[in-house]
């Protein structure tokens, strides 16, 4: 075998590649919950795994194996379909959890996944874009997306995506958008999993208003900078946001300090706003700017 | 020098040699790969295993082709070939070149496939479409085993996410190292590249060797 100086750079990082893989695959573990192809799962914290929720066909009877190939049962402890992760409890599950990383655009990856007992499986990639947040029909699920191309094989849903360190960047999932490879970055994806092990399920925040951006005129600013803001379209009867005393016809314009200039931002700040958050809400009414405070609620 | 400009410098440095590697490999590869042809057109690639004139392919590459095949060299020439061994279960072929002279053909060098690793970097080259020295990298995705009949071991192959395209067939795998670790084979669900680790091929060779 040929070892020229002129290789040595690669094989420096397919090494490191390969040592990636070994490393983030010993936190990997196999997910059977489901009649046709096992997914995958990645241990985030001790006795706890992290996976895709439409893996799970089955509340009972799932079943995961280790990288050393042994099977232990485990429970559902939390899911949620809208950011299609869910929670499996292994007691004496015995394996490190993942160490986490940030995804940046660019960044060589790999997807790595177990669909079958004797090895995981990776492909190789990029990380393609960040986007978000991703709105599916009642809101905000994740406030953030990693798009990448490497190529996510059947049963990698649940697996990371992990940098050439070996870190979890995300969580891989095509149960997201469909036909569309995605991650949950670690950060978004290990606090929704936290409180699906504390709470079995996701309470999203909710205000009961509807909104519309608009273009705030210079003399309406009331002194502040932004250049738009969300026009209060309907404030629902009984609802957090009119307890709080949000009116009809008040722009909202900051949350917590935070300048809101579109209904993006409004719905990313309500995503990583559990119920019983306290919302300091500035709007301008009449010209001027006031401070509303509104306790973050469940939708009914 | 500062520091920020020594990293500076260290940082394109490493970047150059990262290009250069791979620019410096795949030369060297396809020097060693021929595009197998059959009735004037470019249907499949093959690897320069032996110096003596011995090509392997893909048995299904050759298959079809009664009329005889050819083959290119890296160089242009165009040379009849004779389909020396089959073995369609493996999905092999052995192609023999007549009148070569030494030093006229540039065989290709092994790699070790019992030792990939999951996640490490390959390459693949050859003819996808008949177009000339394509090559396409992606990394070793994991290995398959099939039962094949009449064969006492499973054979174990090898997948990767390398991008394969009708005529890529027979073409090499390769390490980081420039070291051919497999022949491509076949697409697997639409995605992932099965390639016959040189081991295999090797094996087949030799026991090709012991009944002449």
């Amino acid at each position: 075998m040929e070892h020229t100086p002129d290789t040595s750079v690669l094989a420096l990082l397919s090494n490191q590649m390969a040592d990636a893989v070994e490393q983030a695959g010993a936190a990997v573990v196999l997910v059977n919950g489901r009649e046709r192809l096992p997914a995958t799962g990645v241990v985030f914290d001790p006795d706890l795994v992290i996976t895709a929720d439409h893996v799970l066909e089955r509340d009972e009877e799932i079943t995961i194996e280790t990288a050393s190939g042994t099977t232990l049962a485990a429970r559902l402890v939390g899911r949620d379909p809208a950011s299609d992760l869910a929670v499996l409890r292994v007691d004496g599950l015995g394996v490190a959890p993942a160490t986490q990383g940030t995804a940046r655009v660019g960044q060589i990856v790999l997807a790595v996944g177990r669909p079958a007992s004797g090895g995981v499986m990776a492909s190789l990639g990029v990380v393609s874009a960040l986007s978000g947040p991703l709105r599916r029909r009642r809101g905000v699920a994740v406030e953030q997306v990693i798009q990448t191309d490497a190529t996510p094989y059947p049963g990698f849903s649940g697996g990371p995506l992990i940098d050439a360190q070996g870190a979890v960047l995300g969580i891989l999932t095509t149960g997201l958008v469909r036909n569309t490879p995605l991650a949950i970055p670690t950060a978004v994806a290990w606090r929704i999993a936290g409180l699906l092990a504390q709470q079995g399920h996701m309470q999203r925040g909710y205000l009961g208003i509807a909104s519309q951006p608009i273009h705030l005129p210079v003399a309406q600013r009331g002194g502040l900078t932004q250049e738009r803001g969300l026009l209060l379209m309907r404030v629902e009867e009984g609802s957090p946001a009119e307890q709080g005393g949000l009116l009809l016809g008040d722009i909202l314009v900051s949350v917590n300090g935070q300048t809101i200039t579109d209904t993006d931002q409004l719905q990313a700040v309500l995503a990583t706003s559990p119920v019983g958050t306290v919302l300091e809400i500035g709007v301008l009414r009449g010209g001027a700017v006031q401070q509303v405070v509104v306790t973050v609620g469940q939708r009914a | 020098m500062t520091i920020a400009a020594e990293l500076e410098t260290e940082r394109d440095t490493v970047t150059t040699d990262l290009a250069h590697g791979i620019d410096a490999l795949v030369r060297r590869v396809q020097a060693s790969v021929v595009r197998v042809v059959g009735q004037g057109q470019g249907v499949g690639s093959g690897v320069v295993w032996r110096i003596n004139g011995d090509i392997v392919t893909n048995d299904h590459v050759v298959a079809a082709q009664a009329g005889g095949v050819a083959v290119e060299l890296d160089d242009g020439r165009v040379l009849p070939a004779t389909v020396a061994a089959r073995h369609p279960a493996f999905d092999l072929a052995l192609l023999h070149v007549e009148g070569v002279g030494p030093g006229e053909l540039r065989m290709a060098a092994t790699g070790a496939a019992v030792h990939l690793r999951v996640g490490e970097l390959v390459f693949a080259v050859g003819n996808p479409y008949g177009q000339r020295n394509v090559v396409t990298a992606g990394v070793v995705s994991g290995f398959g085993e099939a039962r094949l009949p009449r064969v006492a071991q499973p054979l174990r192959y090898i997948l990767s996410d390398v991008l394969l395209r009708p005529g890529n067939s027979g073409g090499p795998l390769v390490n980081a190292y420039g070291g051919v670790v497999g022949i491509n084979a076949m697409i697997r669900g639409g995605d992932l590249a099965v390639a016959i680790p040189t081991e295999v091929v090797q094996a087949w060779l030799n026991d090709q060797d012991q009944m002449l």
